[in-house]
């Protein structure tokens, strides 16, 4: 799933859903289900929270789906967009992760060596692997952890042992010097 | 705060990010609504972003995560399906359903009327998608009842009625009966049930045959599941 050939696919069964198509919608979620939680899961680290944020995340897609267009980045990225937003709002209104110091080097360490690592078919993810490597690495893992873990700065002060205010300024400056890099 | 392109490029990396929060995120929400071009380095972030999102690994959500869309979607259909297989109930299924209902719960509680000294339990039994409760529900200690006032219920199909169930922590459901639609519906708990809903704190609806589940369990789909709170 989620290669480039699929997109075409998931488009047809995105504009089906968007004519309130049921057995598209069905096919979709067959389709993107299981990468959607994968996403939610490694996020929230919960499994009543990522399945919560899952069907939520179908519900607004059911709802939405006439809102998507090209502009948005890939179906499947959208989708993605959804259920993380969904996954980082339902994290913080019940506050529910664990957040003990060890296991946040644990994740540090797993995503240094994880997903970055792991080969890219497209061209645009590669583009952003190559300026993610080009980050500095508190940058790198500020950024990291923000997206996969949905870390608040305070949490991530705690993770990187520096202060808050440090940890502000290596998000946002490796954001702004991610995006002068993507541009290039 | 004024939109100047610089501001705008770096909140909506961290609104794409997460890392923006709280009422900087709701009045960046505002920004978006209000530009379009706001909402197009929006997209800009979440299409590159999104490549991260690729990069972890898929795992089937369990089968309950789709049952529990449909029963959100097309709580009809579902009913239906869930009757076919009246049977073999499906004990897991219930907190599905709960999520369902205590996604709106909290907005709910909010609006409700200050409670009287002696109510101890409250909630609502919702809809998703819905803004009026369907019920609202609150536990008196003092004359040891639950009352279930109905704000938008409707009548259960014909030939069917709602029988309320108080769901324990462990084990089966208990009946509190029948629920007529029209009228608030009140019940006196006894000890048992009281020490049940007290502990668990969860009642449900479930679709029956006129006057109520004939084997003591419930036989119909669960319609509605809510969690009530102490005040």
């Amino acid at each position: 799933m989620a290669s480039e050939t699929s997109q075409d696919e998931l488009m047809g069964l995105l504009l089906a859903v968007a004519r309130k198509d049921r057995q598209a919608f069905q096919r979709l979620y067959e389709q993107i289900s299981g990468r959607m939680y994968g996403l939610c899961l490694k996020l929230a680290k919960q499994q009543d929270l990522a399945e919560e944020a899952v069907q939520d995340a179908f519900v607004q897609i059911w709802h939405h789906a006439s809102e998507y267009h090209n502009e948005r980045g890939a179906p499947l990225s959208w989708m993605m967009t959804i259920a993380r937003y969904r996954t980082l709002d339902l994290m913080r209104s019940r506050k529910a992760r664990a957040t003990d110091g060890d296991e946040h080097l644990d994740k540090t360490e797993d995503h240094r060596e994880g997903p970055l690592d792991n080969s890219l078919r497209s061209a645009s993810a590669k583009a952003l692997t190559g300026c993610i490597e080009e980050l500095s690495d508190v940058q790198r893992d500020s950024i990291l952890l923000s997206y996969y873990r949905g870390f608040t700065h305070d949490e991530l002060a705690v993770a990187l042992s520096s202060p808050v205010g440090t940890v502000k300024s290596w998000v946002r400056r490796g954001l702004m010097a991610l995006k002068r890099c993507l541009e290039r | 705060m004024k939109k100047t392109p610089e501001r705008i490029e770096l909140l909506a990396a961290e609104y794409v990010l997460g890392s923006l929060q709280g009422l900087a995120r709701r009045r960046f929400e505002r920004w978006m609504m209000e530009s379009a071009r706001v909402r197009e380095e929006v997209w800009f972030w979440e299409e590159k972003l999104g490549h991260l999102g690729n990069q972890v690994d898929d795992k089937a959500p369990p089968a309950s995560v789709w049952r529990g869309i449909e029963a959100r979607l097309w709580p009809a259909k579902a009913a239906n399906a869930a009757n076919d297989s009246a049977g073999n109930w499906l004990w897991p299924g219930w907190s599905l359903v709960a999520t369902a209902a205590a996604l709106v719960l909290a907005v709910i509680l909010v609006q409700q009327p200050v409670p009287t000294p002696d109510e101890r339990l409250s909630g609502a039994i919702v809809q998703a998608d819905a803004t009026d409760p369907l019920w609202l529900v609150s536990g008196s200690e003092l004359d040891r009842s639950l009352k279930l006032r109905p704000v938008a219920a409707t009548a259960a199909q014909a030939g069917k009625d709602y029988e309320l169930w108080i769901v324990p922590q462990d084990g089966q459901p208990v009946s509190l009966g029948v629920m007529p639609v029209g009228d608030t519906y009140q019940v006196t708990l006894d000890d048992n049930t009281r020490a049940l809903l007290a502990s668990s704190r969860t009642l449900a609806i479930s679709l029956e045959p006129v006057g109520g589940s004939p084997t003591g369990a419930p036989t119909g789909p669960i319609l509605h599941v809510a969690k009530l709170y102490e005040l």
